[in-house]
């Protein structure tokens, strides 16, 4: 016996041992943002989960970095969490040396320099910047992991991209809707608040059916242009039953523009 | 002038007893060696005029250059050792294109008088892993003249590192006198044309020679136009467009 | 790149209010190539169920003659028309058959059967199969192809109950182009089939040609 241990545990050491270094990992979840007129909505689930387990059923993806700008962040958790913090110590440094809050296309493209920056170990995620531009319009800012980015009227990133992105180019878009000839085909990113709600909760909703990595919650952060009415968000009966709102305070001084935390859940299985 | 001067004179990193540091001030004594240069804020814009010291009639003038572009809405003037301007000038010029990638915006007008600020007192003895310090202290001041929105800024740099924000002022030889009539005829709601008369003024009062076109340099830094030096019809106006002088009988 | 995907294409098909609508693009492909627009996917058994093959095209031609050969003997022994129900029993049972060198196909159902004394009121049917014949009979929509993920989303947002044919057309429709706009091996075009208990109506769409 000790003798066929052995010779067993020799051929196993004379065995060619592949090594690699994989320091990444999918956590699952989906991002969305969509931009109003005046607004901006910033949604993500809260489900997070590494191959068929769910880790944590609430973890937040989607984080406030200034009083008009909400970054949502999607991929590996850890990446993802590790770069915010980054964003958030670059915005600080920003804001000493220039005494002002960067504005989101300057806050857009720095994202792209510092995930460019790692082009040769990249921050697995996929981010999605959204707020207020400094003309006061609602803009959403996508990125692909290496910093490649672009700003549109709608973006979905995640597990769930490719359920939720036809959706919205049906309903955002209007691709693929024709118009009657005295009614010109509406332009992108100039939906009501309550229409823009209802279709981000319809595709969370939808993609938690369908998709075993999307559930648990769901946070809304919706950013409101400085001096635009609220009533469509914080009025009774303005919203489906089971969503909770609460508005956040400014970070800074406080521009005028006001962010609200929307929330509501999904379901678990 | 320096009654206290003592071997603390040679040293660019000791200071005297008494606290100061001679090389820095010695920098600053080269500055008011350096042709007279002015700048002045207006709420339409920033006007910069420099002297151009034309020692021989051999000399091409138009290569004397002190005024010099540091971004579309940055213009910069010198007096004093205006090589060693060039250094900060490429320092500035790429802070701005630096913070222009980075943020898609263009750099503050005072983020940029900070940055060149920042240089000046990276001077001294080098430690091995360190980056190459420079030997001794910038011998020149800047004028700094912007856009940005927090609207038309002046900024005034100097071989100490420190920057001052004025509405009007004057750097070099004659800066004292000039200082002096700047503070007179200033005011708040300024014109452009204003501007370039009281430059002019200004300058011609402390230059020994007659002010022509071919002695003196203007630039603007407007919110529409950026960075403009003025070319030789519009300073050739400029320079008409002044009060004749008074012939004293 | 699986051998599913060679040739590319997709399928839906959506139960409305006493009415089905099946769709399906018309792109063939060799894979990112593109070969021909008008390859349909979706064929009649009858008048009133169609069935859709996405998948690998040799094995559309196969399985189709197949199973007209074997729809047709039980035409001729039953001596009546083969049920949506028995044709998706007739479609798995000739999918397990070649349980271990399947066809690359996930073919979808759609139908209402005609009323029978024993069924006087037949209920619009769809089902779907994988490639070894499991069925699903869902009671919404069932989709299937290259652009399986993307239909599943467009027709979970857009699909609700008790359509009528003609907002069932639109959905259908809606959901297959948006759905197969985002995808790369489907789309050049679709064809919509609405099946009532008296007609089917057939459309072909207009759509984006990249």
């Amino acid at each position: 016996m000790a003798l066929f241990a052995a010779s067993a545990q020799q051929e196993a050491v004379a065995a060619p041992i592949q090594h690699r270094f994989d320091p990444y990992e999918d956590n699952g979840g989906t991002i969305l943002s969509i931009a109003g007129a005046d607004f901006s909505v910033i949604a993500g689930d809260t489900r997070q989960s590494q191959g068929y387990n769910i880790q944590t059923r609430y973890a937040r993806k989607v984080w406030q970095l200034t009083d008009k700008v909400v970054l949502a962040t999607n991929g590996f958790a850890a990446d993802g969490a590790n770069f915010v913090k980054k964003v958030k110590q670059r915005l600080e440094w920003y804001e000493n040396a220039h005494q002002k809050q960067m504005s989101i296309k300057s806050i857009a493209r720095m994202i792209q320099t510092m995930l460019y920056a790692k082009r040769f170990f990249p921050y697995y995620v996929y981010n999605i910047l959204g707020g207020i531009e400094e003309d006061g319009t609602g803009a959403v800012y996508s990125f692909d992991p290496v910093g490649s980015y672009e700003r549109e009227a709608c973006r979905a990133a995640g597990a769930a991209q490719s359920l939720i992105q036809p959706f919205l180019d049906n309903q955002i878009y209007f691709r693929n809707q024709t118009f009657p000839a005295d009614q010109p085909k509406p332009i992108p990113g100039n939906l009501p608040l309550g229409t823009v709600l209802g279709l981000v909760i319809d595709s969370f909703t939808s993609a938690t059916e369908r998709h075993i990595e999307v559930g648990d919650g769901l946070e809304m952060y919706v950013v409101m242009a400085k001096g635009r009415a609220v009533d469509d968000l914080t009025s009774k009966g303005a919203l489906p039953e089971g969503v909770v709102v609460e508005e956040l305070g400014p970070l800074g001084e406080g521009g005028g523009e006001r962010t609200f935390l929307v929330r509501r859940t999904l379901k678990r299985d | 002038m320096f009654l206290t001067r003592s071997e603390y004179d040679r040293g660019v990193n000791t200071f005297s007893p008494e606290g100061r540091l001679f090389q820095v001030e010695y920098a600053m004594e080269a500055i008011k060696l350096g042709s007279t240069t002015v700048g002045i804020c207006t709420p339409k814009g920033v006007v910069l005029g420099v002297e151009k010291r034309v020692q021989s009639p051999l000399l091409e003038s138009s290569s004397i250059e002190k005024i010099m572009e540091i971004d579309r809405h940055l213009g910069c003037a010198m007096s004093g050792l205006t090589a060693d301007a060039r250094t900060m000038i490429d320092h500035a010029r790429v802070t701005s294109q630096m913070h222009a990638f980075t943020y898609d915006e263009q750099i503050g007008v005072e983020s940029c008088t900070q940055a060149v600020c920042d240089l000046a007192l990276r001077f001294g003895e080098s430690v091995d892993d360190d980056d190459a310090l420079m030997s001794r202290p910038f011998g020149v001041a800047l004028l700094i003249a912007g856009h940005d929105e927090r609207g038309p800024q002046l900024y005034h740099t100097d071989p100490s590192g420190t920057f001052v924000r004025y509405d009007a002022k004057a750097i070099g030889s004659g800066s004292d006198a000039a200082q002096q009539s700047l503070q007179d005829a200033y005011h708040k709601q300024m014109t452009l044309a204003e501007a370039y008369t009281l430059t002019l003024k200004t300058l011609k009062q402390v230059m020994e020679e007659k002010l022509d076109e071919n002695n003196v340099q203007l630039a603007q830094v407007t919110a529409d136009g950026g960075f403009e030096i003025l070319n030789e019809a519009e300073l050739k106006a400029a320079i008409e467009s002044l009060p004749a002088e008074r012939v004293v009988v | 790149m699986s051998i599913q995907e060679y040739n590319g294409g997709s399928v839906v098909a959506m139960v409305g209010k006493d009415c089905v609508a099946i769709a399906c693009d018309l792109r063939l492909g060799n894979q990112a190539t593109g070969i021909a627009m008008n390859f349909e996917k979706v064929f009649p058994v009858n008048d009133t169920l169609y069935y859709g093959l996405p998948g690998l095209a040799t094995d559309v031609y196969t399985l189709r003659e197949q199973l007209r050969f074997r729809v047709n003997m039980y035409r001729m022994k039953e001596e009546r028309e083969i049920t949506p129900e028995t044709f998706t029993h007739l479609l798995s049972s000739t999918l397990y058959e070649k349980r271990f060198g399947p066809y690359f196909l996930e073919p979808v159902i759609a139908g209402i059967a005609p009323p029978t004394a024993a069924n006087p009121n037949p209920q619009p049917y769809v089902s779907t199969l994988d490639s070894i014949g499991c069925i699903t009979t869902p009671k919404d929509f069932a989709v299937a192809g290259t652009a399986t993920d993307k239909l599943y989303g467009a027709a979970e947002g857009l699909w609700e109950p008790d359509l009528e044919p003609e907002d069932l057309f639109e959905t259908i429709s809606q959901t297959l182009l948006n759905a197969v706009d985002r995808d790369a091996l489907s789309g050049w075009g679709a064809i919509v089939h609405v099946i009532t208990k008296d007609k089917v109506i057939t459309r072909t769409l207009r759509s984006r040609m990249d």
